[in-house]
């Protein structure tokens, strides 16, 4: 990761801007129900291992580009995107093929609950992260490579 | 973190893969997230890991150009393809590694990681 961000570095003008926008694992999704005004919590979905370990390794390569002065952090933030289903079942196969959550959602409501309203739309809720960084005219001094 | 992007895709759910690009925010509504067009305006612009050109499609309207990379070339093909029936012309797609990027030194004033690191 970090050899790709020595890569954009050198691909940008000095200024220019580097987006990283991914999914923000540090924060659960959740699987809601939507009602005819706003939302139910049916549920919350967790990340994968693999993908908060990815998450972390992504994390440590970007810091280790602004310590060693390739770029300097701008701007951070954070919304929520909602994906939609038009039913429980849809959902839940969404869950099941998807590589970067578990594969099910741990329920706040009751399966009986669940069972009635199984035929509701229902989203996922989940945060996005993003960053933006202002590559630098020169780097004070590249580390060692080190395994991400 | 009060806001919530628009549902992207209405009522789409299992009919496409899981991982599609589909099911991502609107191009629009995470640009708008970021900090508006004013980011992309009259820029030269590189999404990486551009997978079938959602977000390099949907910001080429406002920048002078945008190059598209992905490692696989099965989905810069489908880039293409959409492009093409879009009908963007200042953008372009090609196979390749953020390890090796086949572009010159200084060539771009942003650069796209868009669910990509």
């Amino acid at each position: 990761m970090v050899d790709a961000l020595v890569e954009i570095h050198r691909v940008l003008a000095p200024g220019g801007t580097l987006v990283d926008a991914r999914p923000d694992s540090r924060v659960p999704a959740y699987a809601e129900r939507r009602k005819p005004r706003g939302f139910q919590r049916f549920g919350v979905v967790k990340t994968s291992r693999l993908e908060l370990a990815n998450d972390r390794a992504s994390d440590r390569a970007i810091t280790r580009v602004v310590r060693d002065g390739l770029f300097k952090r701008r701007r951070n933030g954070r919304f929520w995107h909602r994906v939609p289903f038009s039913d429980l079942a849809e959902l839940r196969k969404y869950l099941s093929e998807h590589l970067r959550f578990v594969h099910r959602a741990e329920w706040v409501v009751d399966a009986a609950t669940r069972k009635r309203h199984s035929n509701d739309q229902f989203v996922i809720r989940r945060a996005v992260r993003y960053g933006l960084l202002e590559a630098l005219r020169s780097p004070r001094n590249i580390s060692p490579a080190r395994p991400d | 973190m009060s806001r919530v992007a628009q549902d992207s895709v209405g009522d789409l759910g299992m009919r496409v893969p899981a991982q599609s690009s589909a099911l991502r925010p609107r191009p629009h509504d995470e640009l708008r997230e970021w900090g508006g067009s004013s980011l992309v305006r009259r820029k030269r612009v590189l999404d990486l890991g551009c997978g079938d050109g959602r977000l390099a499609l949907g910001v080429a309207a406002f920048a002078t150009r945008v190059e598209g990379l992905d490692p696989d070339p099965e989905v810069i093909a489908n880039a293409k393809r959409n492009a093409r029936k879009a009908g963007v012309r200042n953008v372009r797609f090609a196979a390749g590694a953020a390890q090796r990027l086949p572009y010159p030194d200084a060539a771009f004033d942003l650069v796209i990681l868009s669910w990509t690191l």
